[in-house]
């Protein structure tokens, strides 16, 4: 790999970001831009969060440091240290972007907000992630995931109508912006060619997830139709929910005109004495339905013939469900793809490790630890191939101040008696 | 700001993409200038068309009235082609060789049989941009596997981590990878490989398989299993550093309004009503005890810690619930906002599209005149360039709304060739 092309190589990134804009430099850096991750003396306070490696708490030892780290260099700044603050804007001036997710204002109110770096770099692309954005009565407002994922209209639509709503796994609301952000300021990388200038990029959770509702907004704009959270443990039309199995679950997506359909299920299920009544003649008004996505969509505005075919659902699922209770997902998985229907494991993290898919894919790259004396297995790319510039981890996370000499001696040219005069202040 | 042009203007994309983590991808490009050009028959249109929600009165007789469709599709426009006639190919290869990017998202199985290799273009036109993004990607033992990203969700882990532990992994309510996550990941490549080809004039390939992007965004879940040999699961709306976090019952409204249930669309009051409260510091629970008026329960040993609220959190959840019950979540944000503590409305479209002031204010929905749906919102962006914003150029075409302009104006066709085209059931005209 080394010596080839990277996508962003030529990009220097400052790294400013909490929980909620990680993802985003991670997304550039293992693309290979040169990401500068800058931590406050002490360490940044997402080296405690844990899991940890081998549960030891310690700040060199958090996987999830580790894993939103990859690819980056890491230097030691304070920014509320005038000093640290004159650092700052040095290496502002041969940065390309900078991505930050302070509170509105922040930034402004210590001296190096975006009125004042542009000057220093008009160049410069300033990316800045918030739960409501720059503008607007919320700006001030606090939103941790949860509350971006709520008032963004996603937990509306998740759960089982008997419980309370819930959030997406994950932090999704944090993953969304900083796909978002980095989207964005790829755009303004792309114009920055065209119009010879950098621009700010403003970036909400909120607004990050409003995408994600699907056709909530628009059932609501349309028809005055409110969409809602509707889990239910049944499915309602046969082979379209969540099935259990022997040792987990398995989602069915048997739709109309896509991969094989119930007439191959009930060969399947026949093949092992388990088709009960579904090739009696009596079902041929259900399959006509079920197999038709026209009608199928039809079906949803239609209530009344629903509600009139709704116990012989039930009977057919309850078949399926059946057969599908004596495998494995794995064995569903194997022999529903033989006969291309489309019934699914519900992975978890062991499954997608072993996940034969993933493996002729990579998707998981290894990434040494010399200071652990080991080499952890990473999740990858999510594109497996990107022909002359492939990503990739570059390097694993940096350690506490690990890139200072390299930063601040030979970049900044800064001498050693600067430097522990900085340190002795605390700005480095 | 200015009259500045669009970033992406002058950029063509070929685009036989469908369903939505494609078009979403492709839509971000023609909000931004490029000339995005879908290919689409009636026989053979974008399955999104025939989804709901529909314009009242349309559902049956449009392709057009779509809203999911329409809201994926905007600044684009349409040549009715018919992928399925094998003729098509005259006029797709022309349109591929005056193309800068060409992307596509059929099985690999449809992909072959329609001649779409890279290779093969990429040896006559090396500058091109090409994209695959199949579900499983192009290799593997599962790679003619189809899907949607209703089995992505599954597939790629996020349901098995999201919901509550004692019940299934029902999932995420949305087919949400294909939104956001999906064409996102896919988006930041392409850009970055126009970028490097304006720098070096080298096309390059991308293949993105979806169940990979959708993997990567799992947090620690696959370093946890592969450093601790531990599985994470699914925790609700909890979170190991704070509490109480969670999700809070509400006053309801007495109002009527129409809600959709499993079983179609339904009469209800407005008291389906949720707040969320997430206490992420000791400064913040002191700040939350306050704004309740520090009753007795909140000073007890058991909730005095996060360790201890984080032992005794089904109790706290419960108390916290008896205080929310009774209030509005509009008037819960705003006094726990006010304290400072973190809490926010469970919206519904409804508060989203109407109500919120704060995405009123930044003008997040766009409203577009549709010659069949009308005047309708769109999503508009979730980043905001201060220098070279995209814009909503369009509504989503008709299928076949661009045809003679593209066959004319970019493909040079005579109108006796597209005349013939459009008789041989090759092109059709909208």
């Amino acid at each position: 790999m080394t010596g080839q092309e990277s996508l962003l190589g030529d990009i220097r990134i400052l790294d400013l970001t909490g929980e909620s804009g990680v993802y985003c430099t991670k997304l550039l850096a293992d693309l290979g831009a040169d990401v500068l991750r800058i931590e406050p003396p002490g360490g940044h306070p997402m080296r405690n969060k844990g899991p940890f490696v081998h549960d030891a708490v310690d700040p060199e030892k958090s996987l999830y440091w580790f894993h939103f780290n990859t690819s980056k260099r890491g230097i030691t700044l304070d920014l509320e240290n005038a000093d640290g603050r004159e650092i700052f804007k040095k290496l502002v001036k041969t940065a390309d972007v900078l991505v930050e997710t302070f509170h509105p204002g922040y930034l402004d109110k210590i001296g190096i907000g975006y009125s004042v770096l542009k000057t220093i770099n008009p160049n410069l692309v300033h990316t800045a992630i918030t739960p409501f954005g720059q503008t607007g009565p919320y700006r001030d407002f606090l939103g941790p995931d949860i509350v971006a994922q709520a008032m963004g209209g996603l937990m509306f639509l998740a759960g089982f109508p008997e419980d309370p709503p819930y959030k997406l796994g994950c932090s999704q609301a944090y993953h969304s912006a900083s796909v978002h952000a980095a989207a964005g300021t790829m755009i303004a990388l792309y114009a920055r060619d065209d119009i010879g200038m950098g621009q700010f990029v403003d970036v909400s959770l909120q607004e990050s997830v409003l995408m994600s509702l699907e056709t909530a907004m628009q059932h609501y704009d349309m028809r005055k139709e409110i969409r809602q959270r509707i889990g239910r443990e049944e499915p309602v039309v046969p082979g379209i929910g969540l099935y259990p199995c022997k040792d987990g679950y398995v989602f069915s997506y048997v739709v109309a005109g896509f991969g094989a359909g119930w007439d191959e299920i009930i060969r399947w299920l026949d093949n092992e004495g388990m088709a009960g009544d579904l090739k009696d003649e009596k079902w041929n008004e259900v399959w006509e339905t079920i197999t038709n996505y026209k009608q199928l969509v039809a079906l949803g505005n239609n209530p009344a013939k629903l509600m009139a075919m709704l116990e012989q659902f039930y009977h057919i699922s309850g078949i399926l469900k059946a057969f599908l209770a004596t495998r494995t997902k794995q064995q569903i998985f194997d022999e529903a793809a033989e006969r291309r229907i489309m019934i699914n494991p519900v992975q978890n993290a062991k499954d997608l490790v072993e996940s034969p898919q993933l493996n002729a894919l990579e998707f998981f790259s290894t990434v040494e630890h010399p200071e652990l004396g080991m080499t952890l297995k990473y999740p990858g790319a999510p594109y497996y191939h990107i022909s002359d510039t492939p990503w990739r981890i570059s390097r694993r996370a940096p350690l506490s101040g690990e890139h200072n000499t390299e930063i601040y001696e030979k970049e900044l040219g800064l001498t050693r008696e600067e430097l522990l005069i900085l340190k002795n202040e605390g700005a480095i | 700001m200015t009259d500045r042009k669009l970033p992406f203007a002058g950029i063509r994309v070929c685009d036989f993409s469908w369903f939505a983590a494609s078009p979403v991808a492709t839509k971000l490009l023609a909000d931004h200038g490029a000339e995005v050009i879908k290919m689409e028959s009636s026989s053979h249109p974008d399955g999104i068309r025939l989804s709901n929600p529909k314009t009242p009165g349309l559902e049956d007789v449009s392709f057009n009235a779509s809203g999911w469709f329409n809201n994926m599709n905007t600044s684009k426009l349409c040549m009715g082609l018919n992928l399925a006639n094998p003729r098509a190919r005259e006029v797709y290869d022309r349109l591929i060789m005056v193309s800068d990017i060409v992307i596509e998202n059929f099985s690999p199985r449809v992909k072959d049989r329609m001649g779409l290799n890279y290779e093969d273009y990429a040896k006559i036109k090396p500058d091109l941009i090409w994209i695959d993004q199949p579900m499983q990607g192009l290799k593997g033992p599962h790679r003619n596997r189809a899907g949607f990203g209703a089995v992505i969700t599954p597939l790629g882990g996020l349901s098995h981590l999201s919901g509550y532990p004692h019940r299934h992994p029902i999932g995420t309510g949305t087919n949400y990878t294909d939104y956001v996550i999906n064409p996102g990941h896919l988006a930041i490549a392409i850009i970055g490989a126009l970028r490097r080809r304006r720098k070096t004039g080298k096309g390059q390939h991308i293949v993105m398989a979806q169940v990979a992007s959708a993997a990567a965004i799992l947090e620690t879940a696959v370093l946890d299993y592969t450093v601790n040999d531990r599985i994470q699961e699914r925790t609700g709306n909890r979170t190991s550093d704070a509490a109480p976090h969670g999700c809070y019952p509400c006053k309801g409204e007495d109002r009527e309004c129409t809600v959709m249930t499993s079983l179609g669309p339904a009469a209800s009051k407005k008291n389906n009503r949720w707040c969320v409260i997430a206490v992420t510091t000791d400064e913040q629970w002191n700040s939350f005890c306050h704004v309740l008026g520090n009753p007795p329960w909140t000073k007890e040993d058991k909730f005095s810690t996060l360790l201890a609220r984080k032992q005794n959190e089904d109790e706290l959840d419960a108390m916290v619930g008896d205080w929310t019950k009774s209030r509005t979540p509009e008037d819960i944000m705003m006094t726990l906002q006010h304290a400072g503590v973190p809490a926010g409305v469970v919206q519904d479209a409804e508060d989203i599209l109407v109500h919120d002031p704060q995405l009123r204010s930044r003008g997040y929905y766009v409203y577009l005149d549709h010659c069949e749906t009308g005047n309708s919102a769109y999503d508009g962006f979730a980043f905001k360039l201060s220098e070279t914003p995209g814009v909503l150029s369009r509504p989503a075409p008709r299928i076949g709304e661009h045809t003679e302009h593209v066959c004319k104006n970019i493909l040079g066709m005579t109108e006796d060739e597209i005349d013939m085209l459009v008789v041989e059931e090759v092109l059709e005209i909208g």
